[in-house]
Order: C-alpha cells, then sequence, then structure tokens
C-alpha cells in the first residue's frame, strides 16, 4: 500500500501493530442503526413495543439474487421494508467510458442478464443516433425477432420464478423447457448461451442460420399449445389464486409516480408501451396489441405475462413473414467516432423500459454511459405494496415485480 | 526398563493391537460363559413368566429398528416421485436405479459436525429433536399392522394417539426457541401454531369413526371393518376422511401446508440452528409422520390390514409337506437352483445375443427372482398375518404416494388463509359429522 | 423532431432556458439552471398541453468542468423524448432541488446520482448511498476519481471508514476536505 505525505493513510489505526482489532471494529459496530441518518432511515429503525428487525440477507434461498430486505415486522405482519441493494454493482456505467464503443456493447450484456439481448439494444441505437448510422432493413428484423425470443424466455422464467417463490416446486421447471428450447435457438444463432453479444452498432453480427431457422420453426409449431398447457398447471390452482388475487395493488396513478414502466405498469391499466409510444425499429409494420390488466394485483402482473408471450409470438411469426433480404450489418471503421453529442434511446424490455444515455465528446470512448434500468425502479414499490401484509407475502410480491439484480445494481 | 516394556517397543503394530485385544477378547468370553451359565435360567424363567412383556419388548425394538428403513423408503419415494412429477430423472447413481440415495443421505447426517450454536439453551436445543422423533415413533405402538401384529391393544388406543402427536408441538416449540434464532422463532411460532390449530379437527373427525365401531381400541376398529370393503368406514364418514386427511397434512407440515418449513422465506424454519443428526432426527420423523399419518388414514378409514374381497377360493396347502420327503429334500435344495437356473437360461441363450456365461448369469437372477416370488406367495397363502402386513402396507404407501404427489403439485398455502381453514371450515364440518354420525347411530341402533 | 414542441416550450419557459432548445432525431432538449428545476419540472409534469408524466431516467454527469442533473421525461402529447438539463452546478458542491415531490420513483435514481457523483438533492428524504457502502470515501463516477486503496487520493477523502458519516447536507468534497485537513492539523 503505497503512502503519500498530502494524503495520510486514513487506516493508520489498522497499521498500528499496537492497536487491537477487537477495539478498532468494536468502535464501528453501532448495533442495529447503520451509519447515516436520513429521515427515512430514522423513521425505519424506531422499533415501536412488539416491532421486530428481520434481516433477509443479500444470501437467501428466494431474492432475486443478491439483495438484502430488512423488515421491520410485528408478529407475521410486516410493518416497514427497506430493501438494500448494490451486492452485485460492478461499476458499468464507469467501465464503459474507458472501453470503445464497440466493446462497450459486451459491458452491457450482463445487466439484466435474463434478457440481454435487450440490454445491448439500448445502447447500440443510442450509438447509432450519434453515428447516424442507417440500419438496413433486414438487421432491423432480426433484432426484433431474437429479442422477443428473449422476451418470451424472460417471461417463462419470471412465471416459473414466480409458483416457486410461492411454494410450488414443479412449474419452474416445465417453464425452463420453454426457456431451454429458446435458448438453444439462441445459441445456434449467436454463439453464445446467456449473454449473446449479438448486437452490434449498425446491426447484428452473422445472419440467420440453417439451424436457428429449423429449431425456430420446430418451436414455434408447439409453442402455442406448450404454454397452454403449462399455464393449465397454474392458473386455476385455487391455492395460487388465492394467495396473488387481491395483493400488493397498484393503481395507475401511483405507477405514474413511481415511473414504473412495462408490465407492471400495465398491469395497472396504463396502456404504455414504448414500442407503440415510441415506437423505434420495424414496429410500426408490425401487427400486434398491447395486452392490458385494470386490476393490478400480482395475479395480474401474472397473467398479463402470459398474454404478452402469446403477442411476443404473433410477432415473431409477422416477422418470419415480412422478412426482407438483404445486409445484417451497416459498414463502420474498427474505431468510431461520433461527433460530440447526446442520445437517449429507449426499448420495451421484459421488465419495462430500459434506456441508454450517451454523451460523446468526439472521441472513440463514451463520455458518459448511462443506463437505465426498470428493475432499479421497480424495486422502490416493494417499499411501498409490502407493509400491511404478511412476511409470506414479500417474496410474491417481489417476484410479481420481476427484478432481476443485475440490472439494479449494474 | 522392565522384560514387558522391552518386548513392547519392538512389537510390530499387529502385534501391539492383538496383544491388547485378544486377552480382553478371551475375558468377555469367559465372563459371558459364566454368566449365561450363571444366571441364563433365572433370566430365561423371568422372561417366561412374563410373556406379554417379551412381546411388547420385542415389537416395541421391532418398531424402533423399522423406522429407519420406512422414512428411507419414503424420502426414496419423494426424490424420484417428484423428479418425474418435474419432468426430471431424480436420483439414480448412487444405487439401483438410485435407491441407495435415502441411506447415503443418512450416513451423511451422521458424518457431520455436531455443533452448538452460541447462545442457545443446550439441554432445550438437545432435546428438541429427541421429543419430537419420540413423539412420531411412540404413536406406532397402537398402529395394527397385521392381525395380531401390534405394540399394545390399549382399550384407549385413539386417545393415547392424538396424545402422544401433541408432544410434537412441544419439541417444535423447544427447536424454535432453543435456536437463539429469530427465524427459528418465527418458524417454530408458526409450526406450533398451525399443528394445534389442526389437531382438534383431526381429533373431531376421529370421533365419527369412534362412534361408529364402538371402542377405542385401533385393532378393534381394524376388525370393525373386516369382511370386504364395503365395511370400511371411508363410505361411511366421507366427510371425516376428508377433514382427517387435510388435518393430517397439515399435522405432518407437508405440502400445501408446509409453511414452517417454507425455504422461500424462513430458511429452514425451526431447524435453521440444527445440522447433523440432530437434523437428521427432525428429518427422519418428518418422514416417519407421514407414514404415521397415512397409516391412520388406512386404520380409521381404508380398513386396516384387511383385504378388499375374502380370497374367493380355498386354498389348502396340507397336502404339500416337504419335511416329509426326508433326504429328498436335501438333494431337492442341492439340485433345484442349479437345474432351475439352466432352465431359466435356455431362453436368453436361445436368443443368440448372449454369451453362455451371460445366460447362466440372467438365468440365475431369474430363477432367484421366481423363487423369491414362489416363497412369498406361498407366505402369502399360508399366514394370514403376511396378508395382512402385505395389504397394510401397500394402502399406506398409496396414501404416502398421494402425500408426495400434493407435495410436488401445490404451491404453499399462506398462514392467514391456513389457519381460516383449520377454524372456520374444518372445526365446524368435523362437529356436523359428528352430530350426524351420533344421531344417525342412535337412531339406526334402536 | 417535434417543431411544435419546441415552440411551446420556448413561448413557456423563454427566460428560463439558458441556451437554445436543441433537437435531433427524436429527442429535444432544454437547459436550465439548478434553482429552476423545481418550477420547471413542475410545469412540464402540471400543465395539460405539455403533460410530461412520465420519468424516464434522472440522472447525473460530470462534465469536467461542471455537473449536471440530467432529466428525461416523455409525454403522450408528443412524439419526441424531452431531455431536461439543470446545468452549471458547482464540482466541489453540486446542490440540486429534488424531483421526489412529483415522482416517488425519483428517490432511488437521486440517491444513485449522489452514490456517483456527490450531487446532492434537497428535498430527498433518504439521501444515502446506494451502491458503494455506507462508509465509502469517495464518488466513483467523477472525473477525477482515482481507484487506489479504497480511493484514499480522491477528492472524496476525508471520511475515515467504520466510523459515523456526517449528516449527507454536508457530506460535500469540499466539507470533506475541510474537514479532514482540520483533523490532522
Amino acid at each position: 500500500m503505497t503512502t503519500d505525505a498530502r494524503t495520510p493513510n486514513p487506516h493508520a489505526a489498522l497499521d498500528d501493530p499496537s492497536v487491537l482489532i477487537e477495539d478498532v471494529v468494536r468502535e464501528s459496530i453501532v448495533e442495529a442503526v447503520p451509519i447515516g441518518r436520513t429521515e427515512r432511515q430514522a423513521e425505519f429503525y424506531t422499533l415501536r413495543d412488539g416491532e421486530m428487525l428481520l434481516n433477509m440477507g443479500p444470501q437467501h434461498p428466494s431474492t432475486h439474487g443478491v439483495l438484502r430486505v430488512v423488515l421491520k415486522i410485528d408478529g407475521e405482519r410486516v410493518v416497514d421494508i427497506d430493501p438494500v441493494i448494490g451486492y452485485l454493482h460492478r461499476g458499468v456505467e464507469k467501465l464503459c467510458e474507458n472501453a470503445d464503443y464497440h466493446q462497450a456493447i459486451c459491458y452491457t450484456d450482463p445487466l439484466e442478464y435474463v434478457s440481454s439481448l435487450f440490454c445491448e439494444w439500448a445502447p447500440v441505437m443510442a450509438f447509432e443516433k450519434l453515428l447516424d448510422v442507417e440500419v438496413p432493413r433486414r438487421a432491423e428484423y432480426i433484432r426484433v425477432l431474437s429479442t422477443e425470443l428473449n422476451r418470451v424466455a424472460s417471461h417463462a422464467l419470471t412465471m416459473g420464478w414466480f409458483a416457486l417463490d410461492l411454494g410450488g416446486l414443479t412449474p419452474v421447471l416445465y417453464s425452463f423447457i420453454e426457456r431451454d428450447e429458446i435458448m438453444e435457438m439462441l445459441t445456434a444463432l449467436t454463439g453464445q448461451k446467456l449473454l449473446f453479444n449479438y448486437m452490434r452498432i449498425g446491426g447484428v453480427n452473422g445472419d440467420l442460420n440453417h439451424e436457428f431457422m429449423s429449431r425456430l420453426g420446430d418451436w414455434m409449431s408447439r409453442a402455442a399449445r406448450h404454454i397452454e398447457s403449462n399455464q393449465g398447471l397454474l392458473n386455476e390452482n385455487e391455492i395460487l389464486v388465492r394467495r396473488a388475487r387481491g395483493l400488493g395493488i397498484l393503481d395507475p396513478e401511483t405507477a405514474l409516480r413511481m415511473a414504473v414502466t412495462g408490465p407492471n405498469l400495465r398491469a395497472s391499466g396504463v396502456p404504455f408501451d414504448v414500442r407503440r409510444a415510441h415506437p423505434y425499429s420495424v414496429f410500426p409494420e408490425l401487427d400486434f396489441d398491447i395486452p392490458t390488466r385494470q386490476e393490478g394485483d400480482c395475479l395480474a402482473r401474472y397473467l398479463l405475462r402470459i398474454d404478452e408471450i402469446k403477442q411476443s409470438l404473433r410477432i415473431i411469426d409477422r416477422c418470419l413473414h415480412q422478412l426482407p433480404d438483404g445486409p445484417v450489418m451497416a459498414r463502420l471503421p474498427r474505431l468510431v467516432r461520433p461527433r460530440p453529442g447526446r442520445a437517449f434511446a429507449a426499448v420495451e424490455g421484459p421488465r419495462g423500459m430500459y434506456a441508454a444515455y450517451v454523451i460523446s465528446d468526439g472521441t472513440d470512448q463514451p463520455f458518459r454511459m448511462r443506463i437505465h434500468d426498470p428493475s432499479f425502479v421497480h424495486l422502490q414499490l416493494v417499499g411501498l405494496m409490502t407493509p400491511g401484509n404478511l412476511v409470506a407475502d414479500t417474496m410474491a410480491i417481489m417476484a410479481s415485480l420481476d427484478p432481476v439484480m443485475g440490472g439494479v445494481d449494474k | 526398563m522392565s522384560v514387558v516394556g522391552a518386548s513392547w517397543q519392538r512389537m510390530s503394530l499387529t502385534g501391539r493391537i492383538l496383544a491388547i485385544a485378544v486377552p480382553i477378547l478371551v475375558a468377555v468370553a469367559v465372563l459371558g460363559l459364566l454368566g449365561v451359565v450363571l444366571a441364563g435360567p433365572i433370566v430365561a424363567a423371568f422372561l417366561g413368566d412374563n410373556v406379554p412383556l417379551v412381546r411388547f419388548a420385542a415389537a416395541v425394538g421391532g418398531i424402533l429398528v423399522l423406522t429407519i428403513p420406512t422414512a428411507f423408503i419414503v424420502i426414496y419415494m419423494e426424490l424420484k416421485v417428484i423428479a418425474r412429477m418435474n419432468l426430471r430423472i431424480g436420483p439414480d447413481r448412487v444405487g439401483p436405479f438410485g435407491t441407495a440415495m435415502s441411506v447415503v443421505h443418512g450416513l451423511k447426517f451422521v458424518g457431520k459436525e455436531d455443533f452448538t450454536p452460541t447462545g442457545v439453551d443446550v439441554q432445550v436445543f438437545t432435546m428438541a429433536p429427541v421429543v419430537v422423533f419420540l413423539a412420531t415413533v411412540m404413536t406406532m405402538v397402537v398402529i395394527p399392522f397385521a392381525p395380531g401384529l401390534f405394540g399394545l391393544d390399549l382399550n384407549i388406543g385413539v386417545l393415547y394417539l392424538f396424545a402422544i402427536s401433541g408432544l410434537t408441538v412441544v419439541g417444535l416449540l423447544m427447536g424454535g426457541w432453543a435456536s437463539f434464532n429469530k427465524y427459528s422463532l418465527l418458524g417454530g411460532l408458526r409450526a406450533a401454531a398451525q399443528m394445534v390449530s389442526y389437531e382438534i379437527p383431526l381429533t373431531l373427525s376421529v370421533v365419527g369413526v369412534v362412534l361408529l365401531a364402538g371402542t377405542m381400541s385401533l385393532n378393534q376398529i381394524v376388525l370393525g371393518q373386516s369382511g370386504s370393503f364395503v365395511d370400511w368406514y371411508i363410505w361411511k364418514q366421507p366427510l371425516a376422511f376428508l377433514i382427517f386427511f387435510i388435518a393430517g397434512t397439515a399435522e405432518a407440515n407437508r405440502s400445501p401446508f408446509d409453511f414452517s418449513e417454507a425455504d422461500q422465506e424462513i430458511v429452514a424454519g425451526f431447524a435453521t440452528e440444527y445440522s447433523g443428526m440432530r437434523f437428521g432426527f427432525f428429518f427422519f420423523a418428518e418422514y416417519v409422520n407421514v407414514f404415521v399419518m397415512s397409516a391412520l388414514i388406512v386404520t380409521f378409514f381404508v380398513g386396516g390390514w384387511t383385504a378388499p374381497i375374502a380370497w374367493p377360493w380355498p386354498v389348502d396347502l396340507s397336502a404339500v409337506d416337504p419335511l416329509g420327503l426326508g433326504v429328498g429334500l436335501l438333494l431337492l435344495i442341492a439340485i433345484g437352483p442349479v437345474v432351475g437356473t439352466i432352465v431359466c437360461a435356455v431362453p436368453f441363450w436361445l436368443a443368440s445375443r448372449f454369451s453362455t456365461l451371460q445366460a447362466l448369469v440372467l438365468g440365475f437372477v431369474v430363477f432367484n427372482v421366481l423363487a423369491i416370488l414362489a416363497v412369498m406367495g406361498w407366505a402369502f397363502i399360508s399366514f394370514d398375518w403376511v396378508v395382512g402386513l402385505a395389504w397394510f402396507f401397500a394402502k399406506t404407501y398409496a396414501f404416502i404416494f398421494v402425500f408426495v404427489w400434493m407435495r410436488g403439485s401445490f404451491p404453499r398455502v399462506r398462514i392467514d388463509q391456513l389457519m381460516g381453514l383449520a377454524w372456520k371450515w374444518l372445526l365446524p364440518a368435523a362437529l356436523l359429522n359428528i352430530f350426524v354420525t351420533a344421531s344417525a347411530v342412535l337412531i339406526l341402533n334402536r | 423532431m417535434d417543431r411544435a414542441l419546441r415552440t411551446r416550450l420556448e413561448r413557456r419557459f423563454g427566460e428560463r432556458l439558458t441556451g437554445p432548445v436543441r433537437q435531433r432525431h427524436d429527442e429535444t432538449e432544454i437547459r436550465i439552471t439548478a434553482a429552476d428545476v423545481t418550477e420547471v419540472v413542475r410545469s412540464l409534469h402540471d400543465e395539460p398541453e405539455l403533460d410530461f408524466r412520465l420519468l424516464a431516467d434522472l440522472c447525473g454527469v460530470d462534465t469536467g468542468d461542471r455537473m449536471q442533473v440530467v432529466y428525461h421525461l416523455w409525454s403522450a402529447t408528443t412524439v419526441d423524448w424531452l431531455r431536461v438539463v439543470a446545468d452549471g452546478l458547482d464540482r466541489e458542491s453540486p446542490r440540486v432541488p429534488s424531483a421526489t415531490f412529483l415522482w416517488k420513483g425519483a428517490e432511488w435514481m437521486e440517491r444513485e446520482a449522489y452514490d456517483m457523483f456527490g450531487i446532492v438533492f434537497e428535498g430527498n428524504r433518504d439521501l444515502r448511498r446506494i451502491y458503494m457502502p455506507d462508509d465509502y470515501a469517495s464518488f466513483p463516477l467523477r472525473k477525477d476519481f482515482h481507484l487506489a486503496d479504497d480511493s484514499s487520493r480522491s477528492p472524496g477523502l476525508g471520511v475515515r471508514p467504520m466510523e459515523e458519516t456526517l449528516a449527507p447536507a454536508d457530506a460535500t468534497p469540499a466539507t470533506l476536505l475541510r474537514r479532514s485537513g482540520a483533523e490532522r492539523a
């Protein structure tokens, strides 16, 4: 460890051999009250009679990744909740500032690793705006096709996980059949299993191939039926319905105030979908509906995702029929230097609006790469919807909001 | 240095072991012989005078020994059946078709480090698994497995049963409280609340059966259902059967009522701080409890060890008397397996896919299977307790399969919905059942 | 590129805009000062002909000589994204009014901007670190951030680890430097 006369070593106490580590550690432990005194924290950590703090730590069989949730409970009822994130923070935005534009795409993949093609698409769209690149139509169609497949896979995972968090062991494995097949398809197309690294500035990395098309054809012929039968296990199940109906109701006003987007917003009745509200790519040419539900509870969010899978199947079908010929990537130099400027691009991911805001200063590295992730915003809803419910419902609510910690923590 | 010390120095390791072990073994053998010779007759006389005591001790010993393989089988069923429902295979490497998996689990538990976390109440912590396990196993003393095969035919068998199974609650509370852990506390309280709530409908639903049978002795209840399947109490008490089934699932902490071990929420509930064989006791106790609940359903409602239909033709095996052959028996035992192996090997050899050696091996296996089946068939026909035992286990394992099936299919019911079900639905239904049954018995018996 | 939107914005906010309304592709950008944020954002949200009710993003930017807070908004009345840049924040002590009075969902976005840049949002009830540990001694996305020895050389230095930090209203870089100097004097 280097020391400098200008900046004295803040860990000097720890380096001094005469200072016992227990004394240093003891001084720094403050019981149950973290370091920092915001208003909200003071409110949260004041326990009234009979209340107890229960910590569902970052390692837990059920939180969707490394999420720490501190619950203030009164018996079985949750009085308040404080989600603590940051356990998966990888500094993606800072890393992208030190990489050039083509390399930055690889950094954005593992953000929402469950649906990584969307995580690439938004930044790539922003880069294309900065570079004024025209993306070939075939590439746009391939982008839509592959991302809609990824959406189906992501929703399948979400629905399986929702049932698992409620205690049903079987549906997750049934959903994973769908997800497995789609992942095999996308592996044939992109060469990667989970973090696809398929989008490029100006197109996609490689055209459709025979294996992908044959797997896709196979799957499309059974997909609708499979999904119906999988849902037959759960949708009418009395236990699931009784647990999810009326739980975690989100009304449209609150949803807009909390900057919620995606299925969580549409399940509350607001028909906002970036593909229709602010169309991008070739979505104006594709014929599909925006499913909406009015109840806004966990069951509505769950059922809405099933509706979205059906719409995605429609989109994939349309894409296959309307796929034009042509190149799949615009020609760009190896090192791109966009004009100095700013660009914002948003796509409709499976969890909500996924956006990228890129500032370029004329060099070959982005000056600022900002990723806006929907799961990050939606996790605030947990603090709104859980108080008043039981501990068991915490998991149900979180599962229905579908956060992916990679995106939350960036 | 003494002579002994010097020769000890010179001995090899094997020599040292033998030098210590052999004298000890000899001493033990001599003392044992002396003990048998001197005290043997006294002990034998005592036991001869108290045959019921001997019988009881043997029955209890048998039950204790029986619980472990039962738990193993139930665990294996759970692993395999749920796997198949999940479109997986389940364990299939560890033994033929993965059957040794449960055994390996048991060995794993025994091999783990046995620690007690800091801050726990050590005595209570240690006794909790014991209490839970014993409470479950003690109920098996009154269950009639076959005609004549039961631990004790208490004439207050039903009362004893539910009194003892109430001790499980104490054990769970002990485990949850002593663990010095918020998760365990929550889990223990949930489990205690659930079990106490469901004990009431459980007990009340059996009152109808007791009214019909006129006795609280389980053996008499089973005898009251003998005849054929139309005599089973399930037809006369369908509501009680349903209530008992649901309440039994909740008592056994099984899905969809496995709230106290919901590992999505509170890790492992009351058993969070337990590891090694302490957890093994909880684990086995749960599966033995599943067996006991199934056995109780079978005993009360499905006829116990009685067969659904009596064997229609009378079978008389007295003409076959193997001992009458004399020397011929010895020759049969010597030559029979060889001839049987060859006879069973011939089809395989003729199929010409197998070499002679492979055909002989397969023939040997097939002959053994056939011979065992023949012996079992003979036992089935000759001994009524074999028949009873076979039917009892068949029915019990059918219900265990249903329990496992439910675990693989249903999500979990929430705690307030669980309590609501017990107090608002099952309890009034059980009371209604008692009322109707009592009225029917009064009216029809007049 | 919505010309009508540009006209509406210039007419409504004329003198508050610190620069021309810039438009490119499907984005419209306006720049304001930190002091005007509350007024402008409230007008954009409440007025029916503007109706920017969806907050798409809230982030901080460090341009090297000053800090900015950038809001992206969406309205059903226009096809463009609206970008509102609250410019001219002092790099040593960046303060801006919070948007949580309109969008409660901005709370965590502002926490992230505080955590990464040190921008203090006045009015945010829960302004503490969100990604970095509570006792972290620097603000990572700043342009003068050095990652060495847990940021011991960074301008954010001055907060000793594992001890009580200052209340967020005082935890700006300048205060921290002053404090650390005083303690070491």
